[in-house]
């Protein structure tokens, strides 16, 4: 019966009729990100312009220069460099703190003069606009992605592709928690000592089950001794038996201190009573307990590094490569190409990445990217109101999310454009979807390609997308537009501003919900996010809580006209959609790519990335956005393929 | 080696046959039941901590009047039956709770901040901080007595996907528990795992020829990942190294409890308990048996300390099993219509009729002439006073049981406004014969628990 709300929560004193569904989720670096996206190449020019940094100028005189200038600047926080024209690049980090404030509200301070709505705004795209100019070529910083701990699907796919045996142990685990929108943020995957007891038991059983199942046990020792009687043979055998495992294992060879130790766990084992078997189902519990089990290490030592940036070594890549795209180690090709010191090669990792992506395991990368970034692993717990949709059952749930994956994996396959993930005009569904869509002539539990046109278009007309948007009683403009904006274009809008009053206080009777928003709208420190939010929400008001289609809400005929910045007016769920695809290309290129990058290095995205997101987001839109370009340029960009060193 | 922790179905199901039979351990230097009077000096103090989300509807919370002899509100009438052995305490706070320069968040903060009174620091995702919470603080000084130094449950996961609340990682939401500053205790939600946690291998019937050469060998296995981990450690940048005091701190952990080796001498005690399957699709059903599993658990001497989580931070999920279709959260934010205060009182004395089980549970078990309620201390409560407000002060909290004794219960205290929360946790400490210079933002001990 749970219902966790995908991001609903609220500042005190904000005006309830928009707290209750206003979702201010805000992770620090999208919000960052956000402004990225605010300052497009267009904006850009004309932010950079004389009279945008005239005004940008006067607003930081006026609300920010009388606690943050000089020596005595609070928190140490000076902001007048803004004002000069040099280059930003010696206050990087300072400039990123100052938009993380802007973008939060947090400052100016709730005590003091706050800064008006297109303002604050305006500030901040200027800011960004100068980060346009910002020299890419001389911090070239490829950060650094903290130890990552193998979180639980990881972990079960691992044991599934070392031995064979599909075990799922890690469900018995407990959750792993989420940083930066997934579940694979090496800062994020701590180890409590319970988790230890979890390894320790599973490790077991996984010796346990390959010592029962012959199969896997020729997987996992490949091995055999000619004469069984030559204690001298069975020995060297189980060696090398116990190193070839080791090494799968910690997906790098093992060094030999490392096995003459795993040896000797043997023989004392085996001194101590413990039968050959035994012996060998030790040297695989400690293997796969072992921290180079556990965590993916990234051996600052194992190779030199100049000016504190290490290029990975070939095991470490192919690490990388296959976390990220089949969340699982290494196969044998890869390990082979890196035993060659032949995968660090662009045209190498870019062939592989291909490889890879064909691969069945890819699937990996829809479930966890794609369940994640779109949060289609809510889909789970969500329960709408059985009393209002008693239609909706375990097949209709299973069958939505699978229509979104199924979209993500055509596009994938057939190398198309991410923008189809907007406005593809075709979907996949089968029978029970078809019926909730009012869809004719599908027949059966397979899901059929079908075109859609003029009447659903791109995953905002997902059912999936739609339910994961909506309460359990009623759906939610406010958190429609919120997700469309924080997970489809990256311009999250910041939290409610300090202080907003109470818009019944005096308890007046205030209308339809689409009413009592467009009075809130009448405040311009409202209507700098919610002209934005409220359109995209209410523009998708013909779709219910379950996504199905609906010309009235109770007794209200639905309106689901409205316009976008830029004068853009629309009439109906597909024109909208049609807009943000031609008008939010880039942006939404731009989130994608965040998103993924993200994703792929298990590490919140900083300013330093900047430069990486913004020349993918360029190769894309020189190559029509298709999809295996932005997983090529992933595995070939230097965060992922280099770290910096010794912090 | 073959049952090395794990988990043990043919051990389930001989107490299922024979009803459970568990150890007492603090009995193990007396001789049987005739010398029970020394059991009531030995039985130890337990403490538990469980946090629900949201706030409540604090004037159908609060008692109109103070000490001895209130009338239950609304919300605490479930109580009734155990008013006797409960404090409602009014007045203290969380000042990390609140923003404090931080922005959003008030949820994420809340469950990060109801244990540690620490202000978490703010971040999606790179180094995550808090503070270490009164728990595991209590864990580090008095959990070497019992196999699990403490023992965390919940009912739901982790979110596992998307963002949590307003730019704080949902490690924040989803654990109260810390055990340093930087570590979450994650918490396990599946009755049957805990259950198999705290009586896999750990009783006499297990005890076998093999016992003595499985301990060797588990320890040869922990020794060798110990000095994986050491040697690895020298190689590893600052954050890195952190990963490893983790999975060293694990390793110890596991260790003691080899080291203690078996609970000797079982004795029969009342064999009330379903062993769990699994988790139950009913919510109060799985909230109930996470109780029982805190109650055997604390029966067994197994652990002194523990924590749940009746739901996660900001939890929206339903309470239709009582007429309440709305989310929890959206509900939350009423703006003081009624229609929605009623909702959520409901759900608040839902809550407290969970509560009320378990304080039941633990006073129908008799520990000499005490009971087990008697022998704990119960801290139920959340760190946001009114959902609607989102505000940290006047919290409403409840402390069941008399730690020993050392409690008088029964009445309804009330300390000045900006008294901490810690302050509480202090006193509480105190109790468990494990002091601290300070938890969280203390100024010092709670004055009027006893009189």
């Amino acid at each position: 019966m749970s219902d966790t709300s995908p991001a609903c929560f609220c500042l005190p004193n904000h005006p309830p009729s928009f707290a209750t569904v206003s979702p201010i989720l805000k992770p620090v670096f999208f919000a960052l990100a956000g402004i990225l996206c605010l300052a497009s190449d267009a904006t850009a020019q004309i932010s950079a312009s004389p009279a945008a940094m005239d005004a940008a100028v006067k607003t930081l005189q006026t609300y920010c220069y009388d606690c943050h200038t000089g020596k005595e600047a609070e928190g140490g926080v000076r902001v007048d460099f803004l004002s000069k024209p040099d280059s930003l690049e010696d206050n990087i980090e300072v400039v990123e703190k100052i938009l993380r404030v802007l973008a939060e509200q947090q400052m100016p301070p709730a005590d003091a003069e706050q800064i008006a709505g297109a303002d604050r705004v305006a500030l901040s795209t200027w800011i960004e606009a100068r980060l346009q100019d910002f020299d890419c070529g001389s911090v070239s910083r490829p950060g650094r992605v903290t130890m990552r701990r193998l979180n639980r699907t990881e972990y079960d796919n691992t044991i599934r592709d070392l031995t064979g045996l599909d075990l799922r142990l890690a469900n018995d685990f407990p959750s792993d928690d989420v940083g930066n929108g997934f579940d694979n943020i090496g800062d994020v995957l701590t180890l409590p000592p319970i988790l230890m007891e979890k390894y320790l038991a599973s490790a077991q059983a996984v010796a346990e089950a390959v010592m029962a199942n012959p199969q896997a046990s020729s997987r996992v020792f490949p091995f055999a001794p000619g004469n069984p009687d030559d204690l001298s043979e069975a020995l060297d055998v189980a060696q090398k038996n116990v190193g070839a495992f080791a090494s799968r294992a910690f997906r790098r060879p093992v060094a030999p201190s490392e096995l003459a130790r795993l040896t000797e766990l043997m023989r004392s084992a085996w001194e101590a009573g413990a039968s050959k078997a035994e012996s060998l189902q030790a040297a695989v519990t400690v293997i796969l307990t072992s921290p180079h089990f556990i965590y993916r290490v990234e051996d600052d030592q194992a190779s030199e590094s100049i000016d504190g940036i290490r290029e990975l070594n070939d095991y470490e890549l192919a690490s990388r490569l296959s976390y990220f795209l089949w969340s699982s180690m290494p196969d044998e090709r890869l390990l082979q190409l890196a035993g060659a010191g032949e995968l660090h090669t662009s045209q190498q990792l870019v062939a592989e990445a291909r490889r890879m992506l064909a691969d069945p395991k890819s699937q990996s990368l829809i479930d966890n990217f794609i369940g994640q970034w779109l949060q289609l692993r809510d889909l789970e717990t969500l329960s709408p109101d059985p009393k209002q949709f008693p239609e909706f059952d375990q097949e209709l749930r299973v069958s939505m999310r699978r229509e979104t994956e199924l979209l993500f994996r055509n596009i994938l396959d057939e190398n198309r454009s991410i923008i189809d993930l907007l406005n593809a005009d075709y979907s996949f569904i089968n029978q029970r979807l078809a019926d909730h869509y009012g869809v004719e002539g599908i027949v059966g539990d397979e899901f059929q390609r079908v075109n859609l046109k003029g009447k659903r278009s791109g995953v905002l007309m997902h059912a999936s997308v739609l339910l994961i948007t909506s309460n359990p009683t009623r759906t939610s403009p406010v958190k429609r537009g919120k997700w469309v904006l924080e997970n489809l274009l990256g311009e999250p809008p910041p939290p409610p501003p300090p202080n907003v009053p109470e818009l019944n206080a005096t308890g007046e009777t205030l209308g339809t919900l689409r009413q009592q928003m467009e009075q809130h709208r009448a405040d311009p420190n409202c209507a700098v996010c919610h002209t934005k939010m409220d359109a995209l929400g209410f523009g998708l008001e013909n779709f219910d809580v379950v996504g199905k289609w609906r010309e009235v809400d109770g007794r209200d005929k639905i309106d689901p006209s409205g316009s976008l910045p830029g004068n853009r007016q629309f009439g109906s769920p597909v024109d909208l959609v049609q807009i943000l695809a031609e008008d939010k290309k880039q942006e939404f290129c731009r989130c994608m790519t965040r998103k993924m990058l993200t994703y792929a290095l298990g590490r919140g995205l900083g300013v330093q990335d900047r430069c990486t997101v913004n020349a993918i987001v360029s190769q894309m839109s020189e190559k029509n956005y298709q999809a295996a370009t932005l997983v090529e340029a992933i595995v070939t960009s230097s965060p992922f393929t280099t770290q910096e060193t010794g912090r | 080696m073959s049952k090395f922790l794990s988990s043990n179905l043919s051990r389930r199901t001989v107490l299922r046959g024979l009803g459970v039979s568990l150890a007492l351990p603090w009995l193990e230097a007396t001789s049987g039941l005739a010398r029970a009077s020394a059991v009531v000096a030995d039985a130890p103090t337990r403490m538990a901590f469980i946090f629900v989300p949201n706030g409540v509807h604090l004037s159908q919370w609060t008692p109109n009047t103070e000490g001895y002899g209130f009338k239950l509100p609304f919300i605490l009438e479930p109580l009734a039956s155990v008013q006797d052995d409960i404090l409602v305490v009014s007045g203290l706070t969380h000042d990390k709770g609140r923003a404090n320069g931080d922005g959003p968040g008030d949820h994420a903060r809340s469950a990060s901040v109801f244990l540690t009174g620490a202000q978490p620091r703010k971040t999606d995702g790179e180094n995550i901080r808090s503070g270490i919470s009164v728990d595991q603080a209590a864990a580090k000084l008095i959990g070497h007595k019992t196999r699990f130094s403490s023992l965390e449950l919940g009912t739901d996961p982790g979110r596992n996907a998307g963002g949590c609340d307003s730019g704080y990682s949902c490690a924040y939401s989803s654990n109260i528990s810390w055990s340093s500053e930087s570590t979450p205790v994650g918490k396990e939600v599946n009755p049957r795992l805990v259950f198999e946690r705290l009586f896999a291998g750990g009783t006499t019937q297990d005890v076998d020829r093999g016992q003595q050469q499985r301990i060797g060998l588990q320890k040869s296995v922990l020794d060798y990942i110990a000095e994986d981990a050491k040697q690895l450690q020298k190689k590893l940048g600052r954050n890195d190294n952190r990963k490893i005091e983790e999975y060293l701190a694990g390793v110890r952990e596991v260790e003691r409890r080899v080291g203690l080796g078996v609970a000797s001498r079982p004795l029969d005690v009342d064999g009330d308990y379903p062993v769990p399957d699994g988790i139950p699709k009913d919510y109060r059903e799985h909230i109930r048996l996470m109780c029982d599993m805190m109650v055997l658990a604390f029966q067994t001497d197994s652990t002194r300390v523990s924590t749940m989580m009746f739901a996660n931070a900001g939890d929206n999920k339903n309470y239709r099993a009582i007429g309440v279709p709305d989310g929890h959260h959206d509900l939350s934010h009423h703006r003081e219509d009624p229609v929605k205060l009623e909702k959520i009182s409901k759900i608040n004395r839902f809550h407290v009729e969970q509560l009320s089980y378990l304080l039941g549970k633990m006073k129908s078990i008799r520990e000499g002439e005490r009971t087990l309620l008697d022998n704990s201390m119960i801290c139920y409560g959340s760190a946001i006073s009114d959902g609607n407000r989102h505000n940290n002060e006047n919290l409403p909290i409840i402390l069941a049981g008399s730690g020993g004794g050392t409690i008088s219960t029964g009445r309804h205290v009330r300390y000045s406004t900006e008294t901490p929360m810690c302050n509480l946790f202090m006193s509480m400490l105190d109790r468990m014969g494990a002091e601290v210079p300070f938890i969280g933002d203390s100024t010092g001990r709670l004055p009027k628990l006893s009189i």
